[in-house]
């Protein structure tokens, strides 16, 4: 039986050549859209998630040390500052702090010092950890012992943990890797996990430029109800040897850049709308000449308007959903394939989820279809307001 | 008894073309009885086109009333002329109307689907009944551009009538035939009118055709005239 789709699919292949240049045109541009969405989405994600699961408020860093932390955390890059350990007591004391914890960050360099992959080792203490504990899976919940190591979750994949029973030389002294952590989307992933005890030992054989006492980071988390800028800054007035970051400004530069870009890809966007309006435009324009006979025909037969107006619009949306499709298909392969091309997105450690990535698709499918429709909409209406004589007589 | 079916009243119909206003029909005005078989004829240009689309409510005139079945037709809008051509008016049209994505059989059942929005199984076998009766049995599922421009045609009258209406209106529908089938199809609408008591509006060249028609008109630079007055005129003066 006929029914107004087969009707419009009917018509729309036709002509296929045309129909397929104008599905190509709605693709190309829902491809630039999805690529543009999951490229800024992907960075801004990041940086939130990051920040959301790091747990701590503060970030205590050598000073000058600043952009340290974000390096480490959003980026992966392996990196080591170091401060004297004395500090952690005068933050303790430091008004609004709840809880502070350190950590001391070592680099390995496959073959020199260590038979593992180039990664952080990461010196955490067990008493005092808020950080590290809650990504560790349930069978190595309970405390490391000397000479054991958890591996983040890329760090594990890495050295084949699960494969086989690894033991890694890190620093001089072997270790047994226990466990992973789970994933956090951070840069923790890349790192090695060893416990200050350990950390210790591998100070006593001297394998490393750490000096004992010396710590690379503090994670603090201040009292429920106090304002973390405010503690923040009490921290650096009276202790110069810190620079202090807050949670919610990590990522800020990686932010600024990203503003930057999004502007780049909104003005491509608009460039690539307009033009896809255009020959949208176009085409339904030549497509609604073409065809003014036969809708005249039909309205003697007695099709009302709205009939004539929902058959055209059903080729509308068939030739936007077939061109987001091909748009989403290809603008998210790109995005997928592209993502190590970029410096920005290879360091930021997390992908979109899954939830995400339905998101865009959705957008990039709204995007193309409002395109089709307002390219569509003067040639449907001149269409509908024909005379039907005028229209069987192509006047 | 027969009872008036349509009225024109001074009906005129005018364009502007090239800031020049063009009268296509002037002051018609005429009455036509359910059941009648009228013929037009007239040169290209002369207005019968125009005066079978304002009574078949493709048009609508400039001035004047059109009444069809008591209801002011030149009226109606929104869904009322529509429906009006959907459910009580025939088309036939001089040219090839059929859509080249529909099948013979979609083709026919089109006013049907325009009437509402779907077609039963009883209406696909009254196309196929039509269908068979313009001798295209074996052509149901052909394509316009599979079909012959004759019988394209045919396809086209079959389409006239599936939805029962009360009037056809049919411009020069059988130009593309040939005079066997021309004769034919005219005998078709003998049938159906007398058999239907459709009323027959018919547009054609053909003379001889014409005069079978139980009355027969001349449109001149859009004015209308009885062909039949003049011939008794004329005899008189013979």
């Amino acid at each position: 039986m006929l029914t107004r789709t087969s009707f419009a699919a009917r018509n729309l292949r036709r002509r296929p050549l045309r129909t397929g240049i104008l599905v190509l045109s709605i693709g190309l541009l829902v491809s630039v859209l999805v690529f543009g969405l999951s490229f800024t989405q992907r960075v801004d994600s990041g940086i939130k998630r990051t920040s959301e699961r790091l747990g701590a408020d503060l970030l205590i860093v050598p000073t000058g040390a600043r952009g340290f932390a974000e390096d480490i955390l959003l980026e992966n890059r392996v990196k080591t500052v170091y401060m004297d350990g004395s500090v952690l007591q005068r933050i303790r004391q430091v008004e609004g702090i709840e809880k502070v914890t350190p950590q001391t960050y070592l680099v390995t360099l496959s073959g020199l010092c260590c038979d593992v992959p180039d990664a952080t080792i990461v010196a955490f203490n067990q008493e005092s950890d808020f950080v590290v504990r809650p990504w560790l899976k349930e069978d190595v919940r309970g405390k490391l012992k000397p000479g054991e190591a958890i591996a983040g979750k890329e760090s594990a994949f890495n050295i084949g943990v699960g494969l086989m029973e690894v033991d890694g030389v890190l620093f001089g002294k072997t270790f047994r890797i226990v466990g992973t952590l789970e994933k956090t989307g951070t840069g923790l992933d890349n790192a090695i996990f060893i416990t200050d005890q350990n950390m210790e030992d591998i100070l006593q054989k001297g394998k490393s430029e750490v000096k004992p006492g010396q710590i690379s980071i503090l994670f603090a988390k201040v009292k429920p109800g106090i304002d973390p800028y405010k503690v923040a800054s009490r921290i650096e007035d009276t202790i110069i040897e810190v620079d202090v970051v807050a949670r919610k400004d990590i990522g800020k530069g990686l932010l600024n850049n990203l503003r930057d870009i999004r502007t780049i890809f909104a003005v491509g966007v608009v460039l690539a709308t307009l033009l896809s309006m255009i020959l949208t435009w176009s085409v339904f324009s030549a497509i609604a000449n073409e065809r003014s006979r036969e809708v005249g025909i039909m309205r003697a037969l007695g099709a009302r308007e709205s009939y004539v107006a929902r058959v055209f619009l059903t080729e509308v949306v068939i030739v936007g959903i077939a061109g987001s499709i091909v748009g989403i298909i290809f603008g998210t392969g790109l995005s997928v394939l592209l993502a190590t091309s970029f410096s920005m997105l290879r360091n930021i450690p997390s992908d979109l989820v899954p939830l995400e990535r339905v998101v865009v698709a959705l957008v990039g499918l709204m995007g193309g279809l409002i395109v089709c429709a307002v390219g569509a909409l003067s040639p449907l209406w001149a269409l509908m307001k024909m005379e039907p004589l005028s229209a069987i007589k192509g006047e | 008894m027969r009872v008036t079916q349509i009225v024109l009243e001074k009906v005129s119909k005018t364009y502007v073309i090239d800031r020049e206003t063009v009268v296509a029909v002037r002051d018609v005005s005429f009455g036509v009885e359910s059941g009648e078989f009228l013929s037009m004829v007239g040169h290209s240009g002369s207005g019968k086109t125009t005066l079978l689309s304002m009574i078949g409510g493709i048009v609508r005139p400039s001035s004047g009333r059109i009444i069809v079945g008591g209801d002011e037709i030149s009226s109606l809008n929104g869904k009322g002329l529509p429906d009006y051509r959907s459910s009580r008016i025939g088309f036939m049209f001089q040219f090839s109307s059929l859509l080249p994505v529909l099948t013979a059989k979609e083709n026919v059942l089109l006013p049907l689907t325009f009437r509402s929005g779907k077609v039963s199984s009883s209406d696909e076998s009254k196309a196929m009944d039509l269908l068979r009766m313009v001798g295209l049995a074996d052509r149901i599922n052909a394509y316009p551009f599979q079909l012959s421009g004759g019988q394209q045609r045919r396809v086209a009258i079959a389409r006239a009538f599936v939805n029962d209406p009360a009037i056809v209106l049919a411009d020069e529908p059988t130009g593309d035939l040939d005079e066997a089938t021309e004769r034919e199809m005219m005998q078709v609408f003998k049938i159906m009118n007398e058999t239907k008591g459709i009323t027959f509006i018919l547009v054609t060249h053909n003379s001889d055709l014409a005069r079978e028609a139980h009355r027969r008109f001349a449109m001149n630079r859009g004015s209308l005239a009885s062909l039949d007055a003049q011939e008794k005129v004329s005899d008189l003066h013979n």
